[in-house]
Parts: structure tokens; sequence; C-alpha cells
């Protein structure tokens, strides 16, 4: 399986790549395209030097698991190479919104790590407001479609306890540092069988970002639950 | 979901909003001054009449209006719902194309609101979901990056009160947080001192008392 890691700077997509890679039958691919409103690839290589990992990087270059583009990912120069690659599955690391042109490059589609349980939440802030609405936190990798976070073929969807957390940001990142690991096990699942799919049947409700007001009641349940889980 | 921290949350909120109203000065609303002393009276002289804002329920029919959608707003700030008699429900797919298209070019949708709105509570007529997922997400979006991204002043102030009131209607009757919350959010969001460049300023005010309203409903 042909593997393609979407990402704008190569320390980002590192952790993944190791997972990854490290599967069976797999070969695993750095796709690093520019931003729309990124200042170029002088601004990219400053972000690569200032960032931790550029040991690692390194080795990815000179193994040639990075394919880098000149331009953003829906440039029809990079869909063109992005074909030539034949991959199977993308992996979402990067800050694009990916166009359907872009999404038809993969065989199977683009998975995306989203940091909340499909289908009841989609859209933004949804850890908080799971733990506003006493619900549980967790993680569903789908494959994205034009829509937010509206595609339909779900690969998985686990609960993940963040009451040992202090804080919300803190929480948050817990979540986002599982990418690498859900990733891998849905990888897992594809080689499996490839159409394990759950429906993300649209059931849920699009969130939006919360206010202050609400963070804090989010907050404050993370509290309760961690001295829940300290007892 | 822990009723007890949002209650708690929610009437942190509404005094808030009542010092919020009680700075704002009659003077500066012109006409509608009188509009503005009759909220602050609601919402400060009488603290106890905080406890009779009733939430509002959603219209089991479709409502006939019998005034405008501005007139009815400001007697919902003030007084609440009362009983109207029931009209055929106008299709909301049309109308949501419209709302689309006009919000997509970025023309004002203040008078395709307020017509099809003139009585407000059948914004929470179940049939018009869709319309209200559609205002809260402009609203959320498209809206708020705007104005967070420039100023207040980057979006169309009428449009913009106009849907704050609509939604607090909703707000008011619906378990769905997310209404609520888009309130507070543009409560957190708007400068304490934006005083709308519209001849509606007062939708600032009749949206304050709707906002209260819906946050009482939880306290």
């Amino acid at each position: 399986m042909r593997i393609g890691i979407l990402a704008n700077s190569l320390p980002a997509a590192l952790k993944i790549y190791d997972e990854a890679s490290g599967l069976p039958g797999v070969e695993v691919f750095v796709l690093l395209a520019p931003l729309d409103s990124d200042g170029g690839w002088s601004e990219h290589v400053a972000r690569f030097v200032a960032k931790s990992g550029r040991r690692k990087s390194l080795r990815l270059i000179v193994k040639r698991a990075v394919v880098r583009f000149r331009k953003p990912l829906q440039d029809p120069d990079t869909i063109s190479r992005l074909q030539e690659l034949r991959l199977d599955v993308g992996l979402h690391k990067s800050g694009s919104i990916y166009s359907s042109g872009t999404i038809e490059c993969f065989r199977l589609g683009i998975l995306n790590a989203h940091i909340g349980l499909l289908p009841k939440y989609r859209g933004r802030s949804v850890m908080e407001w799971s733990l506003v609405q006493g619900d549980p936190t967790g993680i569903s990798v789908f494959f994205v479609d034009a829509g937010i976070d509206t595609g339909e073929r779900m690969v998985l969807s686990e609960t993940v306890d963040v009451s040992h957390c202090q804080t919300i940001a803190e929480a948050k990142q817990y979540l986002f540092d599982q990418d690498a690991r859900v990733y891998r096990r849905a990888i897992e699942k594809l080689q499996q069988n490839e159409k394990p799919f759950q429906r993300n049947d649209g059931s849920g409700k699009r969130y939006y970002v919360m206010s202050k007001l609400f963070q804090d009641v989010a907050q404050k349940n993370l509290a309760i639950g961690n001295r829940q889980s300290a007892i | 979901m822990n009723k007890e921290l949002i209650s708690t949350a929610v009437a942190r909120r509404l005094n808030e909003v009542r010092e919020r109203v009680n700075r704002f000065d009659p003077e500066d609303f012109g006409d509608e001054g009188f509009f503005l002393t009759s909220v602050k009276e609601l919402l400060l002289a009488h603290p106890d009449r905080i406890s009779q804002l009733t939430p509002f329920s959603p219209p089991a029919e479709w409502i006939a209006a019998d005034t405008d959608c501005l007139t009815s707003l400001r007697v919902l700030s003030l007084h609440g719902t009362r009983t109207m008699p029931r009209a055929p429900h106008p299709s909301p797919d049309d109308f949501l194309n419209q709302l689309k298209v006009k919000s997509a070019a970025r023309e004002p949708v203040f008078n395709l609101l307020t017509e099809r709105y003139a009585w407000p509570l059948n914004f929470s007529f179940a049939a018009d979901d869709e319309v209200r997922e559609y205002l809260l997400m402009r609203l959320m979006t498209a809206d708020r990056a705007r104005i967070e991204s420039n100023s207040a002043g980057a979006v169309n102030a009428e449009d913009l009160l106009l849907k704050l009131n609509l939604i607090s209607v909703h707000a008011s009757s619906a378990t769905d947080l997310r209404f609520l919350d888009a309130l507070n959010y543009y409560y957190e969001l708007l400068p304490v001192n934006w005083h709308p460049e519209s001849q509606h300023a007062w939708l600032l005010i009749s949206w304050f008392a709707l906002y209260a309203r819906a946050l009482n409903s939880r306290v």
C-alpha cells in the first residue's frame, strides 16, 4: 500500500511517517506542498531549519521519501504529479482543505484524524463541546470529502480519555498527538479489509468555535473528571 | 451534561448583559431611546422581573403575523409572546436558495429575513431547521471571520443584528446549546462600545433583551 502524508512541513509529518513506515507492505511518502498563504519555499526552509527533527528529516530526504511541490495541492501541476505517484491513501497533516481533484489522486482517498466522535460531533471545538455536554471525548478517522467532517466512510472512531489532562489546551494537544497512532490503526484496518467502513451518516451537528464562557464550563468539567480519575 | 455548571455560567453572563445594557445612553439611540429605557427597566429596575422572562416555545404551526418583524421584535423583547392564529407554512426551499445566493454575493439579507419572519418565533418552527442551520453557520464562519480579521464594521450591521435577534429568539426555546453559545461568542466578540451604523441601531438593544431571556431559560 502506497501512503502519502500531506503536510506543510517535514517535522510535522515525522511521527506519522515513523508509525506508518513500521507497517509491513507499506511504502510511505511525505508530500510537502505550500499553503496558498505561504511565503514560499524560503519560509518553508526556515521553518524546517528552526524546528526539531532535522536529522530525521534529512534521512527521509536522502531516502527519497519526500516529495516537494512548488505549488499548492489544488494546483493542476501538483495534481498531475500526485497522479503519477499512484498513491492509495493520503494522510491529512496539512492546513489545507482539499479539492475533489486532489482527493481523487488517492485510490481510496485522504484520511483525516478528527478529534471528535463522529457522526455526532462535526466541526470546531468538538472536544470542548463533548465535555460541556457530558459526552465521551475521542477521535474518528474518516475519508474526507469536500464538506466539513462529512466524509461518509469512517475507518475508526474510538473514545480517548482526557481526564488526566489539567487544561483544555493540554487535552486538545493530547488528542492531536494521537494522530500517528490512529492513522497506523486505520491503515492496518484497511490492509485487512479495504472496506471496513462505519458510516458517518450526517446525523450529528456541525459545531463552531466555542465562547470563552462555555470554554470555562468545559474546563471545569475537565477538572471534575480529573478529580474523579484521581480517586 | 453538567447543568449546574452551565447554569452558573449563564447566570454570570446574565448579570454582565444587564450591566452592559445599563451603560447604554438613551440619547445614543435617538427616537428609540424610550425603547432602551423600557429594556433597562425590564432588566434592571426590578431584578425579580428577570425570573418572569419566560422562555419562548417553538410554534407547533406556522403563525400568521399581524405586524412587521421589527415591531414584533420590540414586542417580544419587552413583553414576550402571545397567542396568534396559524397560517400556511411557506416552503423554506426557495427562501433558503435566495438566502444562499444573496449571502454568497455578500448582498444584504435584511429584507429577505424580515419578510419571512414577520412573526420572529416562526424562525423556531421545526420545518425551518435548514434555514436556522444556515444562518448559524454564516454567523459563526463567514461573518465571524470578517469581524475577527477586520472589525465589526466589516459586516452589514443590520444583517448581523437581525441574525442575532432571530438566533436569540430560537436560543430561548431550543435545547441545542450551539445557538445560545453563538450569542455568547458574539457578546464577547463585539466591542463593548460598539454602536452600529444603522437606522435600526436599537436592534442591539432588542438583541440584548432577547439574549437575556435566552440566558435566563438556562439559569
